[in-house]
């Protein structure tokens, strides 16, 4: 029909961007089982079969990589994920309206910034010899720490500053959820006698609960996609044993050593990992009786 | 009485924590403004803690005397606002057939769309096809690649759906193809979807530095991360520590430069709470 003609026309150039920059590269991890060689191309490098993939896994790299990635996205989880909550919880609770919207728009001022200029404030605040912190530790009387090249502080550098950066972004999703409450709820509860902490406890933090575990399944599923831009920023070869996680490793690998077939096969595991959790999240999810994403 | 009482110990406490967490999330902020605006010697001596003293503006001017910085300004507000500009075209064009129920095969197209969510098949096989294409070393690089953000044309396209019918219909009845319907009907009422999602590929543009960084090796086509990242991070005292002296003084230059970085963000700010909050609602939802 001329109307379906006219909407395909419209859809073409969508249609050619997924196919050869969202499919095209999923066809193109086919290197991954080939030795790949730049004269000869995807097609023509010679397959190889498990070859890297077995590499990887016997290679001594596997289990640290996997145990950062792990231990990064574990952190950043248990510390990272209650906190909008409570913010947008306790941004709720105030009742002073101008202070309310102040802060809730302080709060999220860090995502409009990009992650070089995040790094170089820590970088900033934690250096030895101007940053603010270690000026303030020595005026303590204690001795001046060298956090960045420090691998016992990495992933609190990493996991404190992820916060201060997201934290206030992720709270609008669950203050949303929080103002579709009805109020009609909370005046009953409190014709019932029930105090402020009483009807927090037992209507805000219920009703939010679905959104909650909404996101939670989301974070679940990105635990292992790591902010890879941030740890390239933030490590340095002292601090590679604890926050070289697979995303660093396989830009590494591929894009600064040209190592392209081994690179994509660990970036192929990576993506079959964190696809695996995604589902079990979301099927986890689902058997407890909640809601899933699909 | 009791309960009166304790309600408001309650939210005291709540409010005095809130304005920490404020003071906490600004200061890293209004520290680096002060530092780029003080004289140098109160700089080198550490006497900045809040606010600026000896308050003068050649940090300003050294960065602008510094060709890298204002070059890579010029380079990053070129590809943001044309990479913007293509972001938005294609994103608005595509998500109509989309909305449309009656648009041929939409199930599997849609299907197809959203499985790319879910299959990231990592950063090697990316490059190899913006490599195979030739388009490194080019704004081609920064702007076709990510082209359509997934989540946005499902925002977009889900804004297209809960638009009215009426005067669409109208149009048909009087004749109109599908092409006017989208550019004289759908696209101008959908002002406030665009606003929120031009929003979230400005930001995507202005702040990026991984893509120009491994696209792009031509150093004067560097767009303004990617001179902060080698200015601020790989090229100072901050990591060695040792070099004291030499890296304190650049350190008002530094924070300028990070300070300028920001004005164009900091610009948009105020419209971002209102188009923002609505675009992470929606992708949110969608999830």
């Amino acid at each position: 029909m001329k109307r379906d003609r006219q909407l395909l026309v419209l859809f073409l150039p969508c249609l050619v961007f997924y196919i050869i920059f969202r499919y095209g590269p999923l066809f193109g991890l086919t290197i991954a089982f080939k030795d790949y060689n730049v004269f000869e191309g995807i097609f023509g490098s010679k397959w190889v079969g498990f070859k890297h993939f077995a590499n990887f896994f016997s290679s001594s790299d596997f289990l640290l990589l996997f145990k950062n990635t792990l231990a990064l996205g574990f952190l950043t989880l248990l510390f990272g994920f209650p906190i909008p909550i409570l913010l947008a919880i306790s941004l709720n609770e105030l009742r002073v309206k101008w202070l309310k919207k102040s802060i809730q728009t302080l709060t999220y001022l860090p995502a409009f910034l990009s992650i070089v200029i995040i790094c170089s404030m820590v970088m900033d605040f934690l250096s030895p010899s101007t940053g603010l912190i270690n000026k303030l530790m020595v005026a303590l009387g204690f001795e001046k720490i060298y956090f960045m090249i420090m691998p016992e502080w990495f992933r609190t550098i990493y996991v404190a500053s992820d916060i201060w950066a997201t934290a206030g972004y992720d709270a609008i999703i669950y203050l949303a959820a929080v103002a579709g409450i009805s109020p009609t709820l909370y005046e009953a509860a409190k014709v019932d006698g029930c105090s402020r902490w009483k009807s927090l406890w037992n209507i805000t933090l219920p009703s939010l609960m679905p959104t909650i575990l909404i996101m939670f399944i989301l974070k679940t599923g990105k635990m292992l996609q790591i902010g890879y831009e941030k740890v390239l920023l933030l490590y340095t070869p002292t601090t590679y044993e604890v926050a070289d996680v697979f995303s660093t490793y396989v830009y590494r690998k591929g894009l600064v050593e040209s190592n392209y077939s081994y690179a994509a096969a660990v970036g192929m595991f990576e993506a079959l990992i964190a696809m695996i959790m995604l589902l079990s999240a979301n099927f986890i999810s689902k058997k407890a009786g909640g809601k899933g994403l699909w | 009485m009791v309960g009166e009482s304790k309600f408001n110990l309650f939210g005291v406490i709540n409010a005095l924590l809130l304005i920490c967490v404020g003071i906490i999330t600004v200061y890293p902020i209004i520290y680096i403004f002060s530092i780029s605006i003080s004289d140098t010697a109160s700089v080198v001596q550490g006497k900045i803690t809040l606010f600026p003293r000896g308050i003068n503006f050649d940090a300003y001017l050294e960065v602008l005397k510094d060709k890298r910085i204002p070059r890579a300004y010029l380079n990053t507000i070129f590809y943001t606002s044309f990479g913007t500009f293509i972001n938005l075209l294609i994103t608005a064009i595509a998500a109509y057939p989309l909305s449309r129920p009656n648009f041929i095969w939409r199930k599997y197209w849609m299907l197809g769309i959203v499985l790319t969510m879910f299959l990231n098949p990592g950063i090697i096989p990316n490059y190899l096809v913006v490599q195979g294409l030739g388009l490194t070393d080019s704004v081609w690089a920064l702007v076709i690649p990510n082209a359509i953000w997934t989540m946005e044309l499902i925002i977009l396209k889900s804004f297209y759906e809960g638009m009215s019918d009426q005067v669409r219909e109208a149009a048909l009845i009087d004749g109109a193809s599908e092409y006017r319907i989208l550019f004289n009907i759908v696209i101008p009422l959908s002002k406030p979807a665009l606003a929120s999602i031009a929003l979230f590929y400005f930001m995507g543009h202005w702040n990026s530095y991984f893509l120009p960084m491994i696209y792009l090796n031509d150093s004067t086509l560097y767009p303004l991360q990617v001179v902060l990242r080698d200015m601020l991070i790989f090229d100072d005292g901050n990591r060695s520590s040792l070099v004291e002296a030499a890296a304190l003084a650049p350190q008002a230059k530094k924070n300028a430069t990070i300070i300028l970085s920001m004005i164009p963000v900091l610009m948009i700010y105020p419209f971002a709470q209102k188009y923002f909050a609505s675009g992470v609602m929606i992708g949110a939802e969608k999830g």
